[in-house]
């Protein structure tokens, strides 16, 4: 599943882990809540440095919810979308300076270079909207949406559900696992080609983990963006 | 890769539900954490500025307010201050007329009043020395002319006289 290595996976309770993946996952989880704890001592009216910088955070990922949702459903989901964010850049980074190999087995990597990862993400914003969907419209517009602008739209309708859940999955897991990909074989390069080749190859592998992470933060901001379409589509009804 | 894993045995639900739960638990403790505080902070802050703007205008308008009546104020205080000292100016004009009015009155009063008192003293000591010229012309006449004389002669005599004298005065 990961590049330079097999998974260290276990059965419990009939459901497969993967270590590195749960490892990974916790790590990502854990960077987020110390920064978010850091950066949230001492608030006060007047804010400081860090106040700051967590206000910034979540007037952006406001910025990315409401661009899309409209209302009372912003504020709510604006805790998700600033969750989602900061998890998601944390998480797409972390392979790319962090990447732990223990004899071909890989422990700590980006979360987010599993498609199983992302497209957990994507299953969540897809339940999100459609239990949104069902709160705001009602189970019967809800579902008479599918049906415009008229009823075979139906297939039409659910098929970009589908690709909506797939493109938004793969999109993110394709950017990061290519990004760590080409950083691993680079790695490899330098290190099997001899000391002229380590020095050739640092340039390259400089320039592609800035470009790295790049994308890395373009993908979590559209992420973010996407799921916030998505949901905004399914709590409004759709004009004919 | 992704195809086997879905495909195959593979599929690693425990990952799915492990990546939601710890997902949602990262989501709840920020929550605790950061969201609300700061969440609340900013509302507050966004509420407090809005206050502030509003009393800032309050105070704004009252203070124009308050100018408009100081001046309105100052305005009166002149306008009185300028009656006053108008008013003062005719009293003082008046009481000045009064008091050079008077003053030229009692001047006329003394003067005529002294005027009558020296006519009447001139009449007085004239009538005196009316009556002492004629009862010593009298006297000389009698001595020195030795002829007998009666008095209304001799008084017609003086008079006749006194009046050349008054007449040489």
């Amino acid at each position: 599943m990961t590049i330079g290595g097999s998974n260290h996976t276990f059965t419990f309770l009939g459901l497969t882990f993967n270590l590195g993946n749960m490892i990974s996952i916790l790590l990502a989880c854990l960077i987020v809540l110390a920064l978010v704890y850091g950066l949230s001592r001492h608030i006060t009216m007047k804010p400081g440095k860090a106040q700051n910088v967590l206000e910034y955070i979540v007037d952006f990922t406001n910025g990315i919810v409401g661009g899309s949702v409209s209302g009372e459903a912003s504020r709510m989901l604006g805790l998700w979308g600033f969750t989602l964010f900061l998890f998601l850049l944390v998480a797409n980074n972390m392979g790319l300076f962090l990447h732990i190999d223990v004899s071909g087995i890989t422990y700590v990597k980006s979360p987010t270079s599993d498609p199983v990862v992302t497209m957990t993400f994507s299953l969540m914003t897809l339940m999100l909207a459609q239990y949104l969907g069902v709160r705001t419209l009602g189970y019967k517009q809800h579902f008479e949406n599918y049906l415009k602008p008229f009823k075979l739209f139906l297939v039409v309708n659910l098929f970009e559900e589908f690709t909506n859940f797939l493109t938004l999955g793969l999109r993110l897991f394709g950017n990061i696992l290519s990004g760590e990909m080409l950083l691993t074989m680079i790695t490899g390069m330098a290190t099997g080609g001899g000391p002229v080749m380590w020095v050739a190859m640092l340039p390259l592998e400089l320039v592609w983990q800035g470009f790295s992470v790049f994308i890395s933060c373009i993908q979590a901001y559209v992420f973010v963006t996407l799921s916030s379409v998505y949901i905004s589509q399914k709590i409004e009804i759709e004009e004919v | 890769m992704f195809s086997y894993s879905v495909v195959g045995a593979q599929l690693y639900t425990g990952d799915m539900l492990f990546v939601m739960i710890s997902f949602l638990i990262l989501m709840y403790l920020i929550k605790l954490v950061a969201w609300k505080p700061i969440t609340k902070m900013m509302q507050n802050r966004s509420d407090k500025i809005a206050n502030d703007i509003d009393s800032a205008k309050n105070s704004r308008d009252k203070a124009a307010e308050l100018a408009q009546k100081r001046q309105a104020e100052l305005d009166k205080t002149r306008e009185d201050a300028s009656a006053i000292m108008n008013t003062a100016k005719q009293n003082g004009q008046k009481q000045r007329e009064q008091i050079v009015e008077d003053a030229r009155n009692e001047a006329s009063n003394l003067k005529s009043s002294a005027e009558k008192d020296i006519e009447q003293q001139r009449q007085e000591a004239l009538a005196n020395s009316r009556k002492d010229v004629a009862s010593l012309s009298i006297e000389i006449a009698s001595k020195i002319i030795s002829k007998e004389l009666n008095e209304d002669d001799q008084k017609e005599l003086v008079n006749s006289y006194i009046e050349g004298l008054g007449k040489q005065k």
